[in-house]
């Protein structure tokens, strides 16, 4: 198979394994099943891999990568997905890591989208306004 | 100025004539020696004969000019001696040294006359030589006025120009330390900044608890959700 025809197939794998706009785990699990059975072990390896990337890319789009410092409430987490859900118009879940360099806030990353409301980011702000 | 040194112009050259001046003066010596003995015969022999034939006052005179040696045909041959002698002289020595002087003196005409032409050309050529130097002089005051006018262009040129690169060599250093003194109040804003963001990041990361930070993060909610 070419490069191309990789591609292609793996974007139609990735097609088959969504579930309401979200990748579903057992539709995916159902799609490697299907391969398993269908092609010879030795052809499958860059169908793979071009569909893992392609998953993972999916698994990304549909997280809120949220870094904050101090706590944050579960509730405020699933707030903030919430809002970046009714944003993109798909569904999109929570991811929280704690990191208290950037003083105070948050930062969210959804696919290649950021959003940065933290108190490092402001003051990095004023110091190129100020310079 | 030389005299010219031109021979004579006769044709009887200074040898041709020594040895006719010798024949002259040897004729003039045997003459007078053929005159003077008779004289003295007479001489002797008037106051004899006098006294015996002569009376009267030409025989007194006769007696007076022989009792001085004087005796008529002695007298004549003298004369025609004399006038040999005076022609001979006048024909082959004055005449050629009248000849010579008045080629001197056309010599000396003609060398006074070019002196004179000499003088005149030199007097012309003084006044020419006048002439030009007065011309030289004005063409020298002329070229000197005209040198000066140009010195001073040459000067007041150069002077624009220095002046010129002067006050681009001002604005030049003006520029760049403006450009220095913008670059150094840039850097030393940016490390003022840096500083004071690194400060303000240092005590906020040390004076911020909890829950301060988690109210922060409900306002940051709250701030998104708008």
């Amino acid at each position: 198979m070419s490069a191309a025809s990789v591609r292609a197939e793996a974007k139609r794998l990735l097609a088959l394994s969504l579930e309401g706009g979200a990748v579903s785990a057992d539709r995916v699990g159902a799609v490697l099943a299907a391969l398993a059975q269908s092609r010879p072990a030795h052809t499958l390896r860059p169908l793979l891999r071009a569909y893992l990337a392609h998953i993972r890319r999916e698994l990304t789009r549909g997280e809120a990568r949220i870094e904050h410092a101090g706590p944050l409430a579960a509730s405020e987490a699933e707030a903030i997905a919430a809002h970046f859900t009714k944003l993109l118009g798909r569904p999109v879940r929570p991811v929280t890591r704690r990191n208290d360099a950037l003083l105070a806030g948050f930062r969210v990353r959804v696919g290649d989208d950021v959003t940065d409301i933290t108190a490092s980011h402001r003051l990095a702000n004023l110091a190129k306004s100020l310079s | 100025m030389a005299w010219p040194r031109k021979g004579p112009a006769t044709s009887l050259s200074r040898a041709d004539h020594l040895p006719l001046f010798f024949k002259v003066l040897t004729m003039t010596f045997f003459s007078a020696l053929l005159a003077a003995e008779p004289a003295k015969a007479a001489a002797h022999a008037a106051p004899a004969a006098g006294a015996a034939e002569a009376h009267g006052p030409v025989a007194d005179i006769i007696q007076l000019f022989g009792g001085f040696g004087v005796d008529g045909p002695h007298l004549l041959v003298q004369l025609v001696n004399f006038s040999l002698l005076a022609f001979v002289l006048y024909r082959f020595a004055i005449k050629p040294a009248l000849g010579q002087m008045e080629e001197r003196n056309r010599l000396i005409e003609k060398g006074l006359s070019d002196a004179q032409a000499a003088t005149r050309r030199l007097a012309e050529a003084h006044q020419v030589s006048e002439v030009k130097l007065t011309e030289a002089a004005d063409e020298a005051v002329k070229i000197l006025t005209q040198a000066r006018f140009s010195a001073a262009q040459t000067v007041e040129a150069a002077k624009s120009e220095a002046t010129a690169a002067q006050a681009e060599v001002v604005a030049k250093a003006k520029a760049t330390i403006e450009s220095e003194r913008t670059k150094m109040k840039a850097e030393v804003q940016a490390e003022v900044s840096r500083l004071v963001v690194e400060t303000a990041a240092k005590v906020l990361e040390q004076t911020l608890d909890d829950a301060q930070r988690a109210r922060l993060n409900e306002a940051a909610v709250k701030q998104l959700a708008r």
